[in-house]
């Protein structure tokens, strides 16, 4: 007989090259599973209408087709939803980058228990949610005859993503040695030349990742545009998407194509991105 | 004052933090001390442009206690809660554990599964609703292949299903978020401990239970409460896949708040739950500043 776990022994012995590999195999079917909401999305887009509401569905589109993408273009007109997206998305970007620029290096620079407690303050006003927000800020942009203004869902957009701004570029800030400015301005450089020529392009990479984060969350944001505007002209895309799905009849073809329309440039910036925003991700959540 | 000295002088830091802060105050700070005032207010849609309206004390909040409704959304408020941060939570810390091992195309992978956290949260809904289609939908038709289901299952149509239904889709939102944290938690475990910890024996199980969970405490507890208020925002998803129904079974506060609100223009009553949400958040918020000041003194 021989020692028990011996023969287990053996394969694993025999197996040890093979481990990092079979490892990735086994990365790349959880990648697979947790993915396939989106594949699914996409080629259910490509589907026309027998295949799509097949009772036995086709894992990938037999006789694929760009009707639908073609109709809501054409007929549903998902281009100015989109246009609307990029104007409110990229002013809140700009807003946002305008305001906690300031705010960050402030408060990166100066320690005193008064910006500690507005740091905890931002943090805590991170957290809000805008479900809960949109109550009090439809009734006063309502007063302020703001309402069904992009302005008024750029401003209420920027509150959300605001604090998230400050914080995370407060840490880039932080890392930048003060002596770096210093040494500039013994120099005779004024402190804002300084900042310009050094501190920032130093902070290029948080700037990065906090700006196409700020830009993610804009261009996804509902509640605010939803609730704050009732011109189907002004509307952003995904209250065009919710239009589509939300009630109980949805319009399933058009749906889908335009989901995957809307998602398309979220994927490209994120595959650009994806090292720097994972790295920036993890620094600016838990410090 | 020169130029120079101006931009060096301490106004210069009042402005450049002032400038944020006022911006909050006025968009974050007076919308929610209003939010208080019309809590205790009649507020419809004939008064709302005014300044002057009824007050009505604590009325708003006891109708609220009185609602047949207040109980089934605070049950399913908490089922929900309860559901999205623990799975989350493990799914989150298994994807990350496996992640952290040694492979070929290990952070590429990772990188991958944090998709699904940037997508905006319509589209999710949108995928989600139409994978749990009761006819044509790609879950019920799995799960009949796999013969772990007979009939149809109509998840988002059945009352006993829609709350499962929408947290599912939650969980697959939140889980990437879960598995960043926790790996950047992880990562910044230092590995001599746990050759030390080996060399005297402690198994791979043991490691994990005495090293890695304790260094890894004051991540877990910042995630959790991170996670505890952004199922706050799972508005969106809810609000697309079922509407808060059938019958208001996946209905939870932040939606009761908005469709008081918008659908049923009772400002009060919306402003009332909104308010006893942000006491809420705000309580979960500050155990979550503790836990990240704890970890990283300011």
């Amino acid at each position: 007989m021989s020692r028990p776990g011996s023969a287990g022994d053996g394969v694993r012995r025999a197996l040890a090259p093979l481990r990092p590999w079979l490892l990735t195999a086994g990365g790349v079917v959880i990648a697979a599973v947790y993915l396939f909401p989106v594949y699914w999305m996409v080629i259910s887009s490509l589907k026309a209408n027998p295949e799509l509401f097949a009772a036995t569905p086709t894992l990938y589109p037999h006789a694929p087709t760009l009707a639908a993408f073609r109709w809501i273009f054409a007929r549903e007109n998902v281009g100015l939803y989109l246009q609307n997206s990029a104007i409110i998305s990229f002013s809140v970007t700009a807003l946002t980058l305008v305001l906690a620029t300031g705010a960050a290096y402030a408060l990166a620079r100066i320690r005193t228990f008064w910006t500690a407690a507005m740091v905890v303050a931002i943090m805590a006003v991170q957290v809000l949610p805008p479900p809960l927000l949109v109550t009090p800020m439809f009734v006063i942009f309502r007063q302020i005859g703001l309402v069904n203004t992009q302005f008024a869902v750029i401003l209420a957009t920027t509150t959300k993503v605001l604090p998230f701004a400050i914080i995370m570029l407060r840490t880039s800030f932080a890392q930048i040695p003060v002596e770096l400015e210093e040494a500039a301005r013994v120099d005779g450089c004024p402190r804002f030349v300084a900042f310009f020529h050094i501190t920032l392009p130093l902070a290029r990479t948080g700037y990065i990742v906090v700006s196409s984060l700020v830009f993610l969350l804009a261009y996804g944001e509902f509640v605010y545009p939803l609730s704050l505007m009732n011109h189907k002209d002004l509307q952003p895309g995904p209250v065009g998407l919710y239009s589509f799905i939300g009630a109980d009849f949805a319009d399933w073809p058009d749906a889908l194509a335009f989901a995957t329309v809307f998602v398309a440039p979220v994927i490209v910036l994120y595959m650009f991105l994806q090292r720097r925003i994972v790295s920036g991700l993890t620094a600016g959540a838990l410090k | 004052m020169s130029r120079d000295r101006f931009l060096d002088s301490p106004t210069i830091w009042v402005l450049l933090i002032g400038a944020a802060a006022l911006f909050l105050l006025l968009l974050v700070g007076y919308p929610i001390a209003y939010n208080l005032v019309m809590s205790v207010q009649e507020v419809t849609l004939g008064n709302l442009p005014s300044f002057s309206r009824p007050w009505v004390g604590l009325q708003n909040y006891r109708q609220l206690l009185a609602d047949p409704l207040f109980l089934l959304v605070a049950k399913n408020t908490l089922i929900f809660t309860v559901a999205n941060v623990a799975v989350q939570f493990v799914l989150g810390l298994g994807l990350a554990l496996y992640f952290q091992l040694s492979f070929p195309a290990s952070s590429f992978l990772r990188g991958l599964v944090l998709v699904g956290w940037m997508l905006p949260p319509l589209v999710i809904g949108a995928v989600w609703k139409w994978l749990l289609g009761s006819d044509s939908g790609f879950v019920n038709y799995a799960l009949q292949g796999l013969g772990l289901i007979s009939g149809k299952i109509y998840w988002l149509a059945d009352p006993l299903l829609s709350l499962v239904a929408v947290t599912i889709a939650n969980i697959w939102f939140g889980v990437p978020f879960n598995m960043i944290l926790l790996a950047a938690g992880l990562a910044g475990i230092p590995t001599d401990i746990y050759e030390a910890a080996a060399l005297d024996g402690a198994g791979p199980v043991r490691r994990f239970i005495w090293i890695t969970l304790p260094l890894l405490r004051p991540t877990i507890y910042a995630l959790l409460s991170l996670t505890t208020v952004y199922t706050m925002r799972a508005f969106d998803l809810i609000y697309t896949m079922t509407h808060g129904g059938p019958l208001d079974s996946s209905n939870i506060f932040p939606v009761w708040s908005y469709r008081m609100s918008f659908e049923l223009f009772d400002f009060g009553g919306g402003a009332a739950i909104a308010t006893a949400m942000f006491a809420l958040v705000l309580v979960v918020a500050l155990a979550y500043v503790r836990s990240v000041n704890a970890e990283r003194p300011m």
